[in-house]
């Protein structure tokens, strides 16, 4: 048994004391259904400003630009295989549900980042959403951290096996390395139309992962 | 030629019609795709409206293809939704990719594609309407309070997670027009608080996926509130509970210190206060041994009272401070300057401006001028001689200008201005007490300054012995005491009013004669008893009191007829006098000069030595 004192953010609070698995003095134990609940809160805000930042490009950006093609648009993150529906999410295992948020979320952290740097830039925003791409390459860089320590307490619990430990490695999980080509093609409406789609689907993985290992409330 | 003119446009004429009627049919107008929709984000629904359709049948299909697919299915089901509808069904229906779909309407001359549409499934989720919508009314402590559950609807899977509803509900009176909105956030249940008594509400449920649409409204659901009395108006009723009690009790405080708040808000204004004067002893009337000088008052007329029997000392302080005060604070009625202003009728001398106050004896002016014009009883009436005259001012009023006790005086000195050749006092009655008290009277503590006494017969008369009668046949004899202070005052007014040829002297009465007049005879120094008191400072004419007429006044008597007073006592001795006082007599005979001063006590003998004080420099007691 591997005693973990990790600091979880979740949701943007900061919980000063540690928290601890197996609830030793001086460590804030927290159950996993609040970390769930934490997670969920926490992605859903990511998704709320990445919506945001999407609909301020089409009404303000687009119509500046001659855009056109926008049938051939490819995400990144295409290579990663997502369910696309309930049955096809819920047939999934949960060591591969984890797996497929955690791959997803370490794919956005470089490119929200550059998208950031692109923005500043750039004349097309405002301060306001540069401050939300900001807000949004941090969150996701902060709730990779937590669905990580979910997985990890999933892990201490029996309920998932240890096939994720594979996953911490960076080179498994990092996608620019095989499509830094297509990562840089992709236009700023893309990113974020990909990105709002992508964080979507953290939400609702997390989700169905919670009701299904901890069907508490809410479920 | 012109006829085949004519026959080509007639022939023209009937074809063209009916070729043109061919050509109205044209390709159906261009459809649109109204919305798409899904109930549960796992199919959903997508409908279109149909353009022109070029007068022929038209025929509509739906074409999609899926992201980054090139692939173009045809929609698999028009009948289910309903006409000019698409239904996906969940083998279909992919989440997360990007539709772009297109209608084409076709007929027989063409078709015509309606303008893409893009459709991501997660965005267009409206659930169905919350089901099982059910109202009741619950009760605690304070009131009844609807509660109102419901179920999700049922193809929307919230129960895996797959899609999470928040729901939100709103209630009214039904005969209210707005509703009330509330979110009820994921929660199945809600409670609603502040009902009307005895109204009929209605509660309506819709819910909406995290990023969706909202559903319908559920169908309304009636319930009635049941009357009860609301904790708003028993709080009044309390209110007006605790008010009534504090306002009673404060009553019951103001009732209980009535005399303290009337104190308090209507001050009482203070009452008249008599300086030093003492209202019991002025009661009790105690002549005896605070009894030492009397005043000898002059009063008007039988109705008068001037003064209440008994004055002492103190009353003389009343009466000194009298001319410093008009106000009848401190002064028996008698006193009262405007009482005897009223009775007299306002007689007033001319000189009386000159006096301070001439209270109390300003009425005895006019008894002077009564006693003047009208007394014919007066036997004898000796010439007004100034010195006599004089004199008796004097003991009423030696100073006639800054005295304190002016007005005391002052007032007497008018029988001098009306040159009346005889003085008359009257005695007032109190002085001189009734037969009742006349035992208390009769052996006063006798002491005057020159240790003499005096006594007068006194005999009531027969109006209510305002005057005396100097009687011998009823002799009752009354002492009575001259104002020592009057005395000391009179010291002040020796070198003032007085002519210098004439000197002070105590006045002796000696007797009264037939006339029923007192006889005064000035007094000597020497020869005198014990308790005589010396005085060698002033040499003082003294009147003599010939006597009481018949309207109790007190009679002078001029000056050179004292030296007769002797022979009067003689001749009284005579008729009664006791037998201590013979060797009295028989000095006052022999010297001649002022009568000897005797113990009045027993004395009936007039002609014993009384005497009117005038002199103002008699020793104080």
């Amino acid at each position: 048994m591997v005693l973990l004192c990790v600091e979880l953010r979740g949701s943007g609070s900061a919980s000063a004391a540690p928290i601890c698995v197996h609830g030793q003095a001086g460590c804030h134990f927290l159950s996993l259904a609040d970390l769930f609940d934490r997670v969920i809160q926490h992605s859903a805000r990511m998704h709320s400003i990445s919506s945001d930042l999407h609909s301020e490009f089409e009404q303000y950006v687009l119509p500046s630009r001659n855009h056109i093609g926008r049938i051939n648009r490819h995400c990144h993150t295409a290579t990663i295989l997502t369910p696309n529906g309930k049955e096809n999410a819920q047939r999934l295992a949960r060591e591969e549900l984890t797996e497929v948020i955690l791959k997803l979320l370490v794919a956005w952290k470089d490119p929200l980042w550059q998208f950031h740097q692109n923005m500043v830039h750039q004349d097309d925003f405002n301060n306001f959403s540069s401050n939300k791409a900001l807000e949004m390459s941090y969150m996701v860089h902060e709730l990779r951290k937590g669905v990580e320590k979910v997985a990890d307490k999933m892990q201490h619990l029996g309920m998932i096996s240890n096939t994720l430990s594979g996953l911490s490695s960076p080179e498994a999980l990092d996608p620019s390395s095989d499509t830094c080509g297509e990562s840089q093609a992709m236009s700023d409406h893309d990113l974020l139309y990909c990105f709002r789609r992508d964080s979507n689907k953290v939400q609702n993985y997390l989700k169905i992962l919670k009701c299904r290992i901890v069907p508490e409330n809410g479920c | 030629m012109m006829w085949r003119d004519v026959g080509v446009t007639l022939i023209l004429s009937l074809i063209l019609p009916v070729v043109a009627q061919g050509a109205r049919h044209t390709p159906p107008g261009k459809p649109k795709l109204t919305s798409c929709r899904s109930p549960d984000k796992e199919t959903f629904t997508c409908w279109w409206e149909a353009g022109s359709d070029g007068g022929r049948p038209t025929t509509y299909s739906l074409f999609y293809h899926k992201e980054n697919s090139e692939t173009v299915y045809e929609c698999p089901d028009y009948h289910t939704a309903g006409a000019n509808s698409c239904f996906f069904n969940k083998n279909e229906t992919s989440i997360w990719v990007n539709y772009n779909i297109t209608v084409v309407a076709t007929n027989a001359l063409g078709n015509n594609f309606s303008d893409p549409v893009d459709v991501d499934v997660v965005y267009i989720v409206q659930p169905h309407t919350p089901e099982n919508v059910t109202v009741g009314v619950l009760e605690d402590e304070d009131g009844p309070f609807l509660r109102v559950s419901w179920e999700p609807p049922r193809k929307a899977d919230t129960r895996s997670g797959w899609i999470t509803l928040i729901y939100e509900l709103r209630v009214k009176l039904e005969e209210a027009e707005e509703w009330e909105e509330h979110r009820a956030g994921q929660q199945k249940m809600f409670n609603i608080f502040s009902l009307h008594s005895g109204g009929v509400y209605m509660v309506q449920v819709r819910c909406k996926p995290d990023h969706g649409f909202w559903s319908e409204w559920s169908t309304a659901s009636y319930v009635k509130v049941p009357d009860y009395i609301p904790r708003e108006r028993s709080m009044w009723i309390l209110i007006a509970v605790f008010s009534a009690f504090i306002f009673l009790i404060l009553t019951w405080i103001i009732t209980l210190n009535r005399s303290s708040v009337k104190h308090c808000l209507l001050p009482p204004v203070p009452g008249p206060k008599i300086k030093g004067f003492d209202q019991q002893l002025l009661k009790k009337g105690k002549p005896e041994e605070d009894l030492l000088v009397e005043y000898l008052e002059v009063y008007v007329n039988e109705k008068q009272e001037l003064m209440p029997e008994g004055k002492d000392l103190r009353d003389v302080g009343c009466l000194k401070s009298k001319s410093q005060s008009d106000n009848d604070s401190g002064r028996g009625s008698c006193d009262s300057h405007t009482l005897l202003m009223e009775k007299c009728g306002g007689v007033e001398s001319k000189d009386e401006s000159s006096y301070e106050e001439p209270e109390l004896l300003q009425g005895q002016a006019g008894s002077w001028e009564r006693l003047e014009r009208g007394d014919s009883q007066v036997v004898d009436t000796p010439d007004s001689s100034d010195a006599r005259v004089k004199t008796w001012p004097l003991v009423f009023s030696p100073s006639i200008h800054g005295s304190s006790d002016n007005h005391h005086y002052g007032t007497l000195e008018m029988p001098k201005q009306h040159s009346t050749s005889e003085i008359t006092y009257s005695v007032p009655d109190h002085l001189f007490p009734t037969s009742t008290s006349f035992p208390h009277h009769h052996h006063p503590e006798y002491r005057d300054s020159l240790g003499e006494y005096s006594e007068y017969r006194h005999s009531r008369s027969p109006s209510t012995g305002v005057l005396y009668h100097w009687e011998a046949q009823h002799h009752p004899q009354a002492h009575s005491n001259f104002n020592i202070r009057n005395l000391e005052r009179q010291k002040e007014a020796t070198g003032l009013g007085l002519p210098p040829s004439r000197s002070m002297e105590y006045v002796e009465v000696q007797k009264v004669n037939q006339e029923n007049q007192l006889v005064l005879k000035p007094l000597s120094s020497h020869g005198r008893g014990p308790s005589q008191v010396q005085f060698g400072r002033a040499v003082v004419d003294y009147s003599k009191v010939n006597g009481v007429n018949n309207d109790n006044v007190l009679l002078l008597q001029r000056q050179r007829e004292m030296a007769e007073a002797g022979q009067y006592c003689d001749y009284r001795e005579k008729e009664g006098a006791e037998a201590e006082r013979y060797p009295t007599q028989q000095q006052g005979k022999t010297t001649k000069d002022g009568p000897v001063a005797t113990q009045l006590q027993e004395s009936t003998c007039l002609t014993t030595s009384g005497y009117v004080d005038t002199v103002p420099t008699m020793p104080t007691f």
